[in-house]
């Protein structure tokens, strides 16, 4: 069940990112390239 | 014993706003200047008999800049001669079309209305919108600290007004603009505003979209020169007892059992402090003036992986006509899609096309002094420019460049420019690092995106190094001539709760 939960959710993560336009989506690029730093960059 | 309580290294405006404070809450205050005028990016400079404004063109927001000289004892209109800009801007859009901008929001829906009568429901209700923002800004978030979690929540608590412009932090520049105005010819002219936040409309965090709304309170520019301000604060500090250093490099900060201790200069001298405040860029102090093993591993990853902000090549002009020119700024720009691929495709390929956007100070339309009878002085902020260009460096295209660039305004919004120029300098990213010791020229110090703002910006007070504050561009609220006032007065407000 856990497992249908979470396919189902990237398909509507994914379905709703490609219908987004092409500046949201460099403006969400830009983000979620950053995101791996946000930890370090909280105790910078 | 110390030689101070407190060293402040850079004159900017925030290291002057924080020096003066300290000056007068009896602190005795040392500031530390790398060049020969104080302000940093907002300073004013003489060559041929013309005085042009370095960087920093106008302020806005002038009662966020007003609270600091009300802590001082006095106010900024006392302290500093403003000429209000009113139109704010004439603006060219790219098919040719004029707007002017008033001062009055009333007018600006009328000359909106001429162009794009759909769109005047669409400025008032982005005025409506944008108000209250403000008010909720200005009353929680330019001077609240924003070094940890538990000072977020208390910013949103005491400001819960806040929280109904969380859109604003989660949207594009662009996505704002695009929600309230229909016509591209509307969207254009407020377009390039994005840049005032370091970054193109699709990049540009939404709250920045206050800024076309925030500018009818009132821009300002300081007669004399924009030096005006930065040499109000340290008039005021020097009253206090301030000692300012002018010429002196940092080379080095001391650090003793985790804690800031000094700094050492570049002739050796060591001048030791029980406070140490850095107004230089973040980056820097960290990685050059104190050095990695100071730091813990994962602040070291934090800072190495900031980026720098957008640097802003600069051509200054003293000419010999007065130039037809509506008022103080004039803007030529493009629409939001061509600077976002502008963005891509020329600054982050290290291209600077000739036909692009600009601002035009007209700085002498505003004050008298600022160039010899008879003759004016405009300063052109051009495009974010690339620090290292393809294939080719700055020093080897400027004077193809400049003659362009000159020759281009002339027939696009000044005529009769090109047969005018007496003085001409252009200032590019690798001139502003070495004037200003900003790496890469950056005027903004580091990216002003949300992974780089509030609790993730550098933290005012150093969670690496005891007796360590920041203040200035790289740190919260981020870059800008009030902002960087206000970051002197969260220091401060922190330097009085912690020390």
């Amino acid at each position: 069940m856990r497992k249908i939960l979470c396919l189902a959710g990237i398909i509507t993560g994914v379905y709703f990112y490609t219908k987004l336009t092409k500046e949201k989506k460099r403006f969400i690029k830009e983000i979620l390239r950053q995101v791996p730093y946000l930890i370090p960059r909280y105790f910078a | 014993m110390s030689d101070y309580d407190v060293i402040v290294i850079g004159a900017g405006c925030g290291g002057l706003s924080a020096g003066s404070q300290l000056a007068r809450k009896g602190f005795k205050t040392l500031v530390i200047e790398q060049s020969d005028m104080v302000g940093g990016c907002c300073s004013t400079f003489e060559a041929q008999g013309y005085r042009f404004d370095l960087g920093a063109s106008l302020i806005e927001d002038v009662e966020v800049i007003n609270w600091c000289f009300e802590r001082l004892g006095t106010t900024i209109y006392d302290e500093v001669e403003l000429v209000e800009c009113d139109p704010i801007y004439s603006v060219i859009l790219k098919d040719g079309t004029r707007l002017t901008y008033p001062l009055s929001s009333e007018h600006t829906a009328r000359e909106i209305g001429q162009i794009a009568p759909g769109d005047v429901m669409g400025w008032l209700k982005y005025g409506a919108y944008m108000q209250g923002f403000m008010d909720a800004a200005l009353d929680g978030f330019f001077l609240a600290p924003g070094n940890t979690l538990v000072d977020m929540i208390k910013m949103f608590a005491k400001t819960p007004a806040l929280l109904k412009y969380g859109p604003l932090f989660i949207s594009s520049y662009q996505d704002i603009i695009e929600k309230y105005f229909k016509d591209p010819r509307i969207r254009e002219s407020i377009g390039y505003q994005s840049f005032f936040g370091g970054l193109p409309p699709e990049l540009c965090p939404g709250y920045i979209a206050m800024i076309p709304w925030s500018e009818h309170a009132g821009i300002y520019y300081s007669k004399g020169g924009m030096i005006g301000i930065p040499d109000a604060l340290k008039r005021l500090g020097e009253k206090s007892g301030m000692q300012l250093k002018l010429n002196t490099e940092v080379k080095r900060l001391i650090v003793s059992n985790g804690r800031a201790a000094g700094v050492e200069l570049q002739d050796g001298t060591e001048v030791t402090s029980d406070l140490v405040i850095s107004d230089i860029n973040a980056k820097t102090l960290y990685l050059d003036l104190i050095g990695e093993e100071h730091l813990p591993w994962l602040a070291r990853i934090g800072i190495k992986s900031y980026e720098y902000s957008m640097a802003t090549p600069m051509l200054y002009l003293g000419i010999d006509y007065e130039p037809p020119l509506a008022g103080h700024h004039t803007i030529t720009t493009l629409p939001m899609d061509e600077l976002n691929d502008f963005w891509w495709k020329d600054y982050k390929q290290g291209r600077f096309p000739v036909e692009q956007y600009s601002i035009i100070s007209w700085s002498s339309g505003s004050s008298s002094g600022m160039a010899p009878d008879g003759h004016h002085v405009i300063v052109i902020t051009l495009a974010p420019g690339a620090y290292r260009l393809e294939g080719k460096t700055w020093d080897q295209i400027k004077p193809e460049l400049t003659q362009n660039i000159i020759d281009h305004l002339s027939k696009r919004c000044i005529p009769g420019l090109k047969d005018h120029v007496k003085y001409a300098d252009f200032a590019s990213p690798p001139d502003f690092e070495k004037r200003l010791k900003s790496p890469e020229g950056a005027i903004y110090a580091l990216r002003q995106d949300l992974p780089s703002s509030l609790v993730f910006r550098p933290a005012t007070r150093s969670k690496s190094i005891k007796k360590l504050y920041l203040v200035g561009a790289s740190t919260h609220p981020g870059g800008g001539v009030p902002t960087t006032i206000a970051s002197g007065m969260i220091a401060v407000d922190l330097i009085d709760k912690y020390e």
